[in-house]
């Protein structure tokens, strides 16, 4: 899909076919949730996370945004299996624009995700609560 | 079918079969490739003549006599010569200049131009479907207007404005009226001398001719005065000095001549598969309509798509070749001015499509079409959180 547009990496491509990760899991007390950006402006993500213990265990995303924007939160659900509460509070974005290949004029939908990602770590129990 | 559905005909069309063989006969040796301007020998007047016959063609397309055609690179280059060009040579006459926020950019970064020089320019608002009321262009004139542009049609929403009107009161009131015809001509019917059009700015590659050659119409009675833009050999009145690319005014000839024998049938055909493409897309929810429902070219579509971000749109897209607005606004990256400019907001705008249909086109195009876009649509929104409440 697109292979000859060199606006997109490998990876953006991939996770576009793919879109793993995509949807929501049923809300019950393990699931966690945080949400970021709005539509207005070209960037809305909410991410849900799974818990057991201290641990993220499985994350899903819906995202509204460009293809950069949506794999970069197809990506991020796979790398936040297994973060601990502290981890997500300090999630940085630059991972994931080094990940993608993110262009630089598309830095700010990323710090969208890491706002939402620091809203999860917000809305675990016991923890601070949402800045978002 | 080709392995891309070509839906951005109204960035640019293939060249018709017909118009490349007319182009060939100028190109290569033994053909009509001589200076059309070295009529001392043989070979030069056969180009000049090649070069005429074009210059009529151009001219019976929209009315015009053929001695009213002054051939340039383009329209741009047209829209250029007839503001700048207008406003200098009668700049003491009056420094007022009407036109409309949804002008292309070659019309409105003239009139910049015209501001920085002195120029005082009105930027009429067109409704909310586009159109740009003959009482707003006569609320605007002022004892000091000079010059009056608007586009017959727009070539992001293809509503079609009437210049017709508007030249019958701008002729009226001893205004110079400008169009710039590049996606109407051809298209729709035109005639210079009934819609009492000043200077009329035309293109050949929209019209399945060549890029780089297009043409300008400028009124003889009276006669109407211009300051070139460039200097040089004097060719085209001394209105457009440079050597005449023979091939391309050749090419352009050929692209009006079909288009006047053809405009109707293929008009209807083209109107046809338009309203086939947007019953399809209109099944869709959440996909709305640009501009006027009826006041429209043939050939182009305009619709927003709620509910998806523009770029991915175009991105789930690749088996079609569509626009997110004009190619020329799209090189910027911002939202397209034009339905900003007709209410939509920066998201509606970024997520518009501008599908456009040519000779080309066949119905089994239209229907891929209609089924990639509505799957693709499907897949955004599904993966999209559900709106704020």
């Amino acid at each position: 899909m697109t292979a000859d547009d060199p606006r997109y990496g490998h990876e953006v491509r991939r996770r576009m076919a793919s879109l793993a990760g995509a949807g929501s899991f049923a809300s019950g007390p393990d699931v966690i949730a945080g949400r970021a950006g709005d539509r207005e402006q070209g960037a809305e993500v909410e991410l849900q996370m799974r818990t057991a213990g201290d641990r993220v265990t499985e994350a899903r995303f819906r995202a509204f945004g460009c293809p950069h924007f949506i794999a970069a939160a197809s990506w991020l659900t796979e790398h936040l299996a297994g973060a601990s509460r502290d981890e997500l509070g300090h999630w940085d974005w630059r991972e994931a624009a080094a990940a993608l290949e993110v262009p630089p004029a598309k830095f700010g939908r990323l710090l969208t995700l890491q706002d939402a990602v620091r809203d999860a770590a917000g809305n675990w129990p016991g923890g601070a609560a949402s800045t978002v | 079918m080709s392995e891309v559905v070509y839906l951005d005909n109204a960035a640019t069309t293939a060249v018709d079969p017909r118009v490349v063989a007319s182009m060939l006969e100028c190109l290569g040796p033994g053909g009509d490739y001589a200076n059309p301007s070295a009529v001392g020998h043989g070979p030069g007047r056969r180009a000049r003549a090649r070069v005429e016959q074009a210059r009529a063609e151009v001219a019976a397309l929209v009315g015009a006599d053929p001695s009213q055609v002054i051939f340039t690179s383009g329209a741009t280059e047209a829209d250029n010569l007839a503001l700048l060009g207008a406003a200098r040579f009668y700049r003491e006459r009056g420094r007022h200049v009407v036109t409309s926020r949804t002008e292309h950019p070659a019309v409105l970064d003239a009139c910049r131009q015209l501001e920085r020089e002195g120029f005082e320019v009105t930027y009429l608002k067109p409704g909310p479907d586009g159109i740009v009321e003959v009482a707003q262009v006569e609320a605007a004139l002022r004892t000091d207007t000079l010059l009056v542009s608007l586009m017959h049609v727009n070539n992001e929403i293809g509503v079609v404005q009437d210049v017709g009107e508007v030249g019958r009161l701008c002729r009226e009131r001893g205004v110079l009226f400008h169009v710039d015809a590049a996606q109407g001509a051809g298209k729709l019917p035109l005639d210079v001398g009934r819609d009492c059009i000043d200077l009329l700015a035309l293109t050949a590659h929209k019209l399945h001719g060549p890029k780089g050659v297009g043409a300008l119409c400028v009124r003889r009675e009276p006669r109407l005065g211009l300051v070139p833009l460039s200097h040089g050999g004097g060719q085209e009145r001394g209105l457009r000095s440079g050597t005449l690319p023979t091939h391309q005014i050749v090419g352009m000839g050929a692209a009006y001549r079909i288009a006047a024998a053809e405009m109707g049938e293929e008009g209807a055909r083209i109107a046809g598969l338009r309203d086939r493409l947007w019953r399809g897309l209109a099944a869709v929810p959440g996909i709305t309509l640009n501009g006027h429902a009826t006041r429209r070219a043939p050939g182009i579509l305009s619709v927003t798509v709620d509910g998806v971000e523009g770029e991915s749109l175009l991105y789930a897209l690749p088996q079609l070749a569509v626009a997110s607005g004009s190619a020329c606004a799209t090189v910027s990256g911002e939202p397209s001015y034009v339905l900003r400019a007709l209410g939509r907001s920066d998201r509606l705008a970024q997520s518009s499509l501008r599908l456009s249909l040519g000779r080309f086109t066949t119905a089994a195009e239209i229907d891929l079409a209609v089924q990639a876009i509505g799957a693709a649509v499907s897949r955004l929104r599904a993966v999209a959180p559900e709106p704020r409440a």
